[in-house]
């Protein structure tokens, strides 16, 4: 990832206002460590900090366009630049960067181009012809932008809400799929699938096809310059994700520069489900195995400096980010500037345990859908900013917009969670992979059931941050939460200290309304909570409380002996009693 | 380089200070960018932010002894761990790292064993048998150390000023070659080398003792489990540097990154260093990567320059912004360790002002005074612009052993003597003169003194100066000795850099630890005396000397002379 800001007609052009954009600038230094850059043009100021993954050497940013007129600073990768150089014979290139094509594709195709990009990407492209600029972040929001406005008429654009919110009267998460343009004065959607309407598709399902498309996605993803890895939490998506770049690295450049024996990643507490879990696909699939481990004070210890990289104070978010932004700097250590990583397939299939109780596949098929659309203030946000805290860049395989159109329209009939019929929560991408002939996973691990990611990491983790909590924020506290914070009101007292923190970096009331709320069961959307009566009573954010559900579901439908370990081996936490043969909990 | 923050002795509530420890070790997560870590015991704090170089799987700090009584958060380079550990047969060691030394070396020896170390370091030691400390800082200060006080009675040390400035009421530059002991309650100097009392020595020159040393410091040097390279100016030094260590790369453990050696240099396009340094790591096979900056960039720099470097000295300033442009391109390439020139020019006489040296004793003097100031000027400039981006500097010319060895030889040597066609710091390039092995061609091997602020390109200084002649009036100047009574800025180049200086470090104690006074072209104080003219020309640059430079050769021009010419 790379950091870009741009303050766009500030009415500006002083020393000490290039001075001011130089230091908020320098506050996403993080994501982009390796060089930074400065254009200015009258009062519109482009800067960018560089994370450098393709063209090393060359593609130092801002980036322009031949004569110089169109200037961009983009944080991204565009993986079909190579094709689409291609479509623009006459043009020539400065840099081998992926992102230069950006400002030709603007000269040739005006401000309607931006569908044409695969890849993840927020810019900032302004055309000094007539002072005129635009602004565009990737479908789903893989990269993380901010807009913000000030009170000189001047409009702010920024990778994260540090860089702008000290200036800015009023500011905002930049949606998803969409495109601002000085132009209009406004903001448009550019992203236009199919299953954004949510009207229910009728494709059936056809595994060759899914498994295809999700190869394409993930190979695609292999473009580098520099080393990579995998993170592998030993779950099915990251599983999947490991087993695919193994089997397809040999063939890439990547593999030519950095040796085709794939490195993998893993965080936990020591002895945690998701270290064994991880250790075991690792083995299969004979990748270099990384395993970090963390202690519940590491954590602790890390909590503030997650938040203000974070930019949430969102519970589940954090208790998932902190592990993973500890990871992050254990893997940049070992020189890795990227990963791949496994997000959005429970988004996509409903992976979540609480799909369970979906009523029926219209529910079940909208559900997605939302959740699809609130990713880029959960797991994208999580994951783009706990890698970019380090330098690191997440790429996400599942959320190819090629591949959540294949997966976005088949017949939900198919997605849903039949224990009767031994369709467990995304069936239909394990029995994609499911290769009798040349396995992908060995079996148990391809139909293993979802652990919750915080609870993966190890037990003790999330019982250790409420216990945290609870030693600084009191009962009295708690009483006066709903004054001191009408907003998105903290409803537990670890809510309540991650709020403090995160009002301590960031407090105006823009940067508490950027942040979501409502009610939710286990990372369910506001809409879902309807799906059980019994859980409106009950919102605990974390997964846990979906297990109820998810033992009930099942209880009555276990048909074979096999199947039913299985599901134990992924609830140890039922009742707090460890199960027999599990050799995770001593 | 790693960070260190020690708190020692915290009288009110120190389990709630956890928290405000953790925000101020982040400080100095630049220099070390790969994991954190933070002891607490009683009412004291020891955290670290380390960069890893040697067992970077197992090295995280803080380090402990074997029964984990004694802790030490160390930032530093031991060259002898190994053979030090071998003396230490009876202790069983954690981790891999050489630093762990420390800790049972104090286990055995008490508080006397830092002259043992062979290396760079800074220290703090937490003995919890009896609450006990010491710190301590290598013999020339070649990685920075700040010690403060609070007023709740509690003792602060940190690699870098901006970690304890806010909590301190008073704080300073820790001494290098010293040590602080809770127990003594005060700084005693464990460094004592013969030269420290400034005597004339009465070696003779012995070019291969010379060469020796030097080679056997740099080899030393290549003790890393990681990518490193040299900084390679194409200047004398750093291109002896790079000639030693491709030379002996193969035979050392930095052989696994690939034998062959990475060389990196900047400056604005079509500099004279660039030139030089492109010949240099053509004649040695380098790998070499060449880095082009622009004023404009240089100048966007600064105020990040100046809050890493934490100084307002005009000469490091222009110095450091290059070397700190450059550490962060190499960082992006994966190199952590380079090997750097720093160091030379103090022990051989290298500045240009030496040549008006009236004698031998004075020369010598003068050189003793320059190491001894190191701390504040080079080295601070090459630790804190590498460290800014988590690049460690290593600097074979510091090695202890070399400097008894080259500081022992009679100054008569050392003398710039045109009429026998010695040039500055002539007896180093004698001991390199190899005909039939050569180390570097005879032409660089004569090539005479860049001023490093000169060498990344003559616009660079001049850019600088335009650039506060926009941004500090007469009038501000006019009153400069107003606001700014201590170490008055007497530039508008000087204004600028210190009004950035004073935003970010405020405090009286801040400004004190800056070194001011006199100079010309680098000399201290005392050495303004040599010609009279000087005093009435006080220019910080190496230029001011090259009156001086030019009157002294014309007479005298031999052909090994030919250093880059710029006579305007």
């Amino acid at each position: 990832m790379c950091g870009i800001l741009a303050v766009l007609g500030c009415s500006d052009d002083s020393q000490a206002k290039r001075v001011r954009v130089l230091e908020l600038s320098r506050r996403l230094k993080h994501r982009g460590p390796d060089w930074s850059g400065l254009y200015q043009h009258g009062d519109c100021y482009l800067a960018h900090q560089r994370l450098a993954i393709v063209d090393p050497a060359s593609g130092d940013q801002p980036l322009y366009n031949e004569d110089k007129k169109i200037v961009v600073t983009v944080n991204g990768e565009i993986y079909n630049h190579e094709e689409l150089r291609r479509s623009l014979p006459n043009h020539k290139f400065r840099t081998g960067s992926d992102c230069a094509v950006i400002a030709h594709l603007y000269e040739e195709h005006g401000e309607n181009f931006v569908d044409m990009l695969d890849g993840i990407f927020s810019f900032v492209l302004l055309d000094t012809r007539d002072n005129s600029f635009l602004v565009a972040r990737d479908a789903i929001g893989i990269t993380s932008l901010y807009i913000g406005w000030g009170l000189d008429g001047s409009v702010w654009i920024a990778s994260e809400l540090k860089g702008l919110h000290d200036e800015c009267e009023h500011f905002e998460s930049f949606p998803p799929g969409h495109l601002y343009s000085s132009k209009s004065g406004c903001l448009r959607r550019w992203y236009n699938p199919p299953w954004f309407s949510e009207a229910i598709p009728s494709t059936p399902y056809d595994p060759l096809v899914l498994r295809q498309a999700f190869e394409n996605a993930v190979i695609k993803r292999l473009m580098t310059d520099v080393p990579f890895g995998v993170l592998l939490s030993g779950g099915l998506d990251s599983s999947l994700v490991a087993s695919i770049t193994s089997r397809y690295l040999a063939g890439t450049k990547a593999a030519k520069q950095w040796g085709a024996q794939l490195h993998s990643f893993c965080v936990g507490l020591e002895g945690s489900p998701d270290l064994k879990a991880a250790r075991e696909v690792a083995d299969y699939l004979g990748t270099v195995h990384h395993e970090f481990h963390f202690t519940v004070q590491d954590g602790i210890d890390a909590i503030e400096d997650v938040i203000y990289h974070i930019e949430t104070y969102d519970v589940t978010t954090i208790r998932a980010s902190t592990p993973m932004f500890l990871m992050s700097r254990k893997i940049k250590s070992l020189g890795v500037k990227m990963v791949i990583s496994g997000e959005g397939s429970d988004e996509i299939f409903g992976g979540y345990l609480y799909f369970h109780k979906a009523p029926n596949k219209e529910e079940f098929y909208r559900e997605t859908c939302r959740k699809i659309k609130a990713l880029h203030q959960y797991d994208c946000l999580r994951a783009n900013k706990a890698t970019s805290a380090w330098g690191l860049e997440a790429r996400v395989p599942f959320l190819d917009k090629e591949f959540i159109n294949v997966a976005m329209s088949i017949d939900p009939e198919w997605k849903m969670i039949k224990p009767e019929q031994k369709r467990i929560e995304k069936w239909i991408l394990r029995r994609a992979f499911d290769d009798e002939k040349q396995p992908y996973l060995p079996k148990h691990i391809l139909y293993r059931q979802k652990e919750q990611f915080s609870d993966g990491v190890g037990y003790s983790w999330i019982d250790g941050l409420k216990a945290h909590a609870d030693l600084h924020v009191n009962d009295k506290m708690m009483l006066n939460a709903a004054h001191i914070f009408p907003h998105n009101t903290p409803t537990t007292k670890e809510a309540y200290y991650y709020r403090m923190i995160f009002e301590r970096f960031f407090p105006q009331n823009s940067a508490r309304l950027s942040v979501p709320g409502g009610a939710s069961v286990a990372c369910s959307t506001a809409t879902a909570v309807e799906w059980d009566a019994a859980w409106s009573k009950n919102l605990d954010p974390s997964g846990r409380a979906a297990i109820g559900v998810h033992n009930s579901a099942y209880e009555k439908h276990l048909v074979n002996g096999n199947l039913t370990s299985k599901i134990i081996d992924s609830m140890p936490l039922t009742n707090g009693v460890g199960t027999p043969g599990l050799t995770i909990r001593s | 380089m790693c960070g260190i923050l020690a708190v020692l002795g915290i009288a009110d509530n120190p389990q709630g200070k956890r928290p405000r420890i953790i925000e101020l070790s982040r400080r100095l997560r630049h220099r070390g960018p790969d994991w954190s870590g933070l002891h607490h015991h009683n009412n004291c704090y020891l955290a670290h932010e380390r960069l890893a170089i040697v067992d970077p799987a197992s090295g995280d700090q803080p380090l402990y002894n074997e029964d984990k009584t004694i802790v030490v958060t160390v930032n530093g380079e031991i060259y002898n761990h190994k053979e030090l550990r071998e003396r230490l047969k009876s202790h069983e060691f954690r981790t891999g790292s050489d630093c762990e030394v420390i800790a049972h070396l104090y286990e055995e020896y008490g508080e006397e064993f830092v002259n043992m170390l062979d290396g760079m370091f800074s220290f703090v030691l937490l003995d919890t048998r009896d609450n006990s400390f010491i710190a301590a800082r290598d013999a020339i200060g070649i990685t920075p150390l700040y010690i403060g006080w609070g007023l709740d009675g509690s003792i602060w040390f940190a690699s870098e000023m901006k970690a304890i400035s806010d909590d301190c009421e008073r704080f300073m530059s820790f001494l290098p070659g010293h040590l602080y002991s809770s127990k003594l309650g005060g700084l005693r100097r464990w460094y004592n080398p013969p030269w420290f009392a400034e005597q004339i020595p009465s070696a003779p020159y012995e070019p291969l003792v010379l060469r020796k040393a030097f080679e056997k410091a740099v080899v030393k040097r290549l003790m890393t489990d990681v990518p490193f390279g040299v900084l390679l100016s194409g200047g004398l030094d750093s291109s002896l540097v790079a000639s030693v260590a491709s030379r002996y790369l193969v035979y050392s453990e930095a052989a696994q990154w690939g034998s062959q050696l990475h060389t990196f240099c900047i400056g604005l396009k079509g500099s004279p260093d660039l030139k030089a340094a492109k010949e240099v790591a053509d004649y040695l096979g380098t790998r070499h990567h060449e880095f082009h900056f622009t004023v404009q960039e240089g100048i966007d720099a600064l105020a990040e320059v100046i809050y890493h470097i934490e100084t307002y000295d005009v000469t490091t300033i222009r110095a450091s912004t290059p070397m700190f442009l450059m550490s962060r391109k190499i960082r992006a390439l994966g190199v952590k360790v380079v090997l750097s020139g720093e160091g030379s020019d103090e022990i051989f006489g290298g500045y240009l002002y030496f040549h008006k040296a009236p004698n031998k004793e004075e020369f010598h003097q003068e050189t003793c005074r320059k190491i001894k100031a190191l701390h504040l000027y080079d080295c601070l400039r090459a630790n804190k612009s590498t460290s800014a981006w988590g690049v460690e500097a290593r600097v074979p010319f510091l090695d202890k052993e070399f400097i008894n060895v080259a500081m022992d030889i009679d100054p008569e040597w050392k003398m710039i003597r045109p009429d026998l066609g010695r040039i500055e710091k002539w007896i180093l390039r004698n001991a390199f003169d190899d005909e039939q092995n050569p180390y570097l061609p005879k032409h660089i091997l004569y090539r005479q003194k860049e001023q490093f602020s000169d060498g990344v390109g003559y616009s660079w200084i001049d850019g600088l100066k335009d650039h506060a002649n926009k941004q500090v009036t007469d009038a501000m100047l006019a009153n400069a000795s107003f606001v700014y009574p201590e170490n008055t800025p007497t530039t508008k180049e000087g204004y600028y850099y210190r009004t950035i200086f004073e935003r970010f470090f405020p405090k009286n104690a801040a400004r004190s630890t800056v070194p001011g006074g006199p100079s010309v072209a680098c000399s201290t104080a005392k050495a303004v005396e040599w010609d009279a003219a000087w005093s009435k020309n006080l220019d910080p640059s190496g230029r001011a000397a090259l009156g001086v430079h030019v009157a002294a050769y014309d007479e005298a021009k031999t052909p090994a002379i030919n250093g880059p010419s710029k006579k305007e």
